[in-house]
């Protein structure tokens, strides 16, 4: 039997003529596969995240959720908050068990066992699952090219199993696994491995991309490109934990932009066909990193110079991507033009009498 | 009855390895997983070179390890595909935490084993340890002892696994090197055989975004049992269909195999050797030399071994004085003190009114052969404890005493 042409679905990109702008009102799609009815917190970024890409993809969509918060949160049995087909693997399965159900149906349509527009195949991997235990299995699946989007959504650590360290935690970041004390004040002494540059440079074949559920056209656009190129993407998203990074709820939206405007979440892409970055994205302000720092509990022992730290951090990201630092943010990264975080003091006090 | 056109059926001579690529294409299978280790890997090689000669339109996924190889499975199965995989050795361990996951969404995932022993050391050779050691996950699983029983076990293993009164993954074993590297006459179907034997793979429940589905969800501890209890009645319920299966089987293809024990020249026999996998083939060249010298020794081979044929176990065991089990496998600090399946052996008579007695023999390991001496060594040894009345010890390690 002659083999059957695949048919390979292509998703408009939304309007937006500014990616940096506060408001906005474009035409989103009205297609719903994620819907209420699960259990993750108030304020949920990887929730946020799920939301507006499974919208950006529609209804001819599977999606894969690897152990982590966005498996337990979402789904209890007998209950589903997903109106496509979903299935749970295991937490190092992430690209893998994604590899299968694309090649799956490249094989049953091909064979003709299966009649229509080749799905929309995303996988929702948490950090722990993207940089730690799965990206072995990521990378094979960047690497052999199947036709799926592979997302890590970015909280920074493993919020699941009640906030542990992971690859991605920041330098400074307070996790059960990273506990800050006499001995080690900035609690985190490991800076985040850069998962998503590693993802280009190893795979430059592939659509990789960072975005940020504070910018949720530009995330949902590059969902599009990401599900419309032929061949693998990745997409590292940054999703705030309220839970794990200990801030007011409502604001979950605020750090996905503070945390771009300080220069700790880069925001790229990687143009496959040109072999080179995009670093033409650019938030409406560039702040100081304490700024960001200031409204998470997680932070809150930091001294002025682990501040400082994370400030020449910043800056150097800044400059990957070319931009100009003003002479606020150089000064920044000098200890002595720092403060102690509010909580430093106290924090040290309790560490003592443990 | 259907009645076929001979012309396409065929007798090749091919090993044990290149007996299961043929029936995995002879299956239609629809992605294929495969990571290189020794000795299974000359079936994805050979698997390879079809699709590469367009013999089979297949997805050939080379996987970056056993783990992403399971889970690939694991994947393209939820989708709706027909999938084969393999492995050996640690390489079966480097998957483990995907056998129950697999089981349990009740994918009929089909993996060939060519079974080689565990490090350490380094060793080659065969040793049923490492698929042994998955015994308990939820997978339909029995060893071949030649290359045309592999074969046909492949095809029976994705009929009986797909059947959906079944539904459960299947691991398809072989003896590494001595099944898998020996050349030998394999008979190939006609691929209307086939076709009549074996229907296309369909899961009720596929990842279809036509047909939303959620696969896996997390439990509540209450609701564990109820899908614990479902899991372990389809394994249950795959006793009945095996033992039809193998009736269509006969019917279709002409070869007959009981699906649970073969018995060679059991008749009279007072003691006897039982045993699983390729060995047995030697086995049964010990056993005619020594009805020629007037010993009663006869064989009873194990073709399934999940699930367990336990009453049929007790019933054919119970009519002997005494039974030697040959382990060629490491059951370290376990009953007997040796390998895995004098346990259950044991256990399988635990309800027969004169049960026999059991010896261990911890022989084959580290993918040794068993020569015919040895076999007449251990026959001494059950002969001595039928004339004793009592068994010397329970594990005697073969070619290390007296």
């Amino acid at each position: 039997m002659p083999a059957i042409e695949i048919e390979r679905q292509i998703l408009p990109i939304l309007d937006s003529p500014n990616q940096g702008a506060r408001f906005y009102n474009p035409d989103l799609p009205a297609s719903e596969p994620f819907v209420p009815g699960h259990r993750t917190c108030a304020g949920c970024g990887p929730s946020i995240q799920y939301r507006m890409t499974s919208k950006a993809s529609g209804d001819n969509t599977i999606l894969v959720g690897p152990t982590g918060c966005m498996y337990v949160a979402n789904s209890s049995y007998l209950c589903t908050p997903y109106n496509v087909p979903w299935a749970h693997t295991q937490i190092g399965s992430a690209g893998s068990f994604t590899a299968g159900v694309a090649a799956a149906y490249e094989a049953m349509i091909r064979k003709g066992k299966w009649k229509g527009a080749f799905p929309n195949i995303i996988c929702e991997a948490g950090d722990g699952s993207a940089s730690d235990i799965g990206l072995a299995s990521i990378s094979g699946a960047l690497y052999r090219n199947h036709d799926c989007l592979i997302i890590c959504y970015d909280n920074e650590q493993y919020a699941n199993t009640g906030i542990q360290a992971s690859s991605r935690t920041p330098f400074g970041g307070m996790t059960t696994f990273s506990p800050p004390g006499p001995k080690v004040p900035e609690a985190k002494a490991l800076y985040p491995k850069d998962l998503a540059r590693m993802m280009a440079a190893g795979h430059p074949h592939c659509y990789v991309a960072t975005a940020s559920v504070g910018y949720p056209i530009d995330l949902m656009n590059k969902v599009r490109k990401g599900l419309n190129h032929k061949g693998a993407a990745f997409l590292m998203v940054y999703t705030p934990c309220q839970k794990g990074f200990v801030y007011e709820t409502p604001r979950s939206i605020d750090l996905g932009r503070l945390v771009v405007e300080c220069g700790l979440y880069p925001i790229w892409e990687w143009r496959p066909e040109k072999r080179a970055y995009d670093y033409s994205f650019r938030p409406q302000n560039m702040r100081p990193v304490s700024e960001y720092l200031k409204l998470q509990g997680r932070f809150g022992h930091l001294h002025a110079e682990h501040i400082a730290a994370l400030q020449k951090f910043a800056n150097q990201q800044w400059q990957m991507m070319g931009v100009q630092l003003p002479d606020a943010l150089i000064q920044a990264a000098d200890p002595k033009n720092q403060v102690n975080m509010a909580a430093a003091a106290e924090a040290e006090a309790v560490a003592l009498t443990l | 009855m259907t009645t076929f056109t001979e012309t396409k059926k065929k007798k090749v001579r091919i090993n044990g390895c290149v007996a299961s690529a043929q029936a995995a294409k002879y299956a239609d299978v629809d992605v294929i997983t495969a990571y290189p280790i020794r000795p299974y890997t000359a079936t994805m090689m050979a698997l390879a070179q079809m699709v590469a000669n367009g013999e089979l339109d297949a997805e050939y996924i080379v996987a970056d390890s056993e783990h992403s190889q399971l889970s690939i499975a694991h994947g393209a199965a939820s989708s709706g595909a027909r999938v084969f995989t393999g492995s050996s050795g640690v390489g079966v361990q480097f998957a483990y935490e995907l056998y129950s996951p697999i089981s349990g969404s009740r994918m009929p995932v089909q993996m060939m084993i060519a079974d080689r022993t565990l490090d350490p050391p380094g060793d080659f050779g065969s040793e049923h340890t490492d698929a042994l050691s998955t015994r308990d996950m939820g997978w339909l699983m029995g060893w071949a002892c030649d290359a045309q029983e592999a074969f046909d076990n492949h095809l029976m293993g994705y009929r009986i696994g797909e059947d959906p009164r079944v539904l459960l993954p299947q691991m398809v074993c072989q003896d590494g090197f001595f099944v898998s590297h020996i050349t030998t006459d394999v008979e190939l179907p006609d691929p209307g055989q086939v076709k009549e034997f074996l229907p296309p793979y369909k899961h009720p429940y596929p990842l279809d975004p036509r047909h939303p589905v959620s696969h896996g969800p997390q439990i509540m501890p209450e609701q564990g049992p109820p899908l614990q209890l479902e899991r372990a009645r389809a394994m249950e319920s795959s006793m009945a269909v095996i033992e039809q299966v193998h009736d269509e089987f006969a019917k279709i293809f002409g070869r007959r195999y009981d699906p649970w024990v073969e018995e060679f020249m059991t008749d009279g026999a007072d003691v006897v050797f039982f045993i699983q996998g390729g060995h047995a083939v030697t086995a049964r060249f010990a056993i005619q030399h020594l009805r020629e010298q007037g010993i009663k020794v006869g064989m009873v081979r194990l073709r399934t071994i999940r699930p367990y044929p336990t009453d049929r176990v007790n019933e054919v065991l119970s009519k002997f004085e005494v039974v030697g089990v040959i382990e060629t496998n490491m059951g370290l600090g376990s009953v007997s003190s040796g390998g895995s399946l004098y346990a259950e052996v044991c256990a399988a008579l635990y309800e027969s009114p004169e049960p026999p007695l059991v010896v261990s023999f911890m022989a084959g390991m580290g993918g040794e052969a068993i020569v015919l001496k040895e076999f007449y060594w251990m026959a001494e040894k059950m002969l001595a404890a039928q004339k004793r009345g009592k068994i010397e010890k329970r594990t005697h390690w073969v070619g290390f005493e007296e």
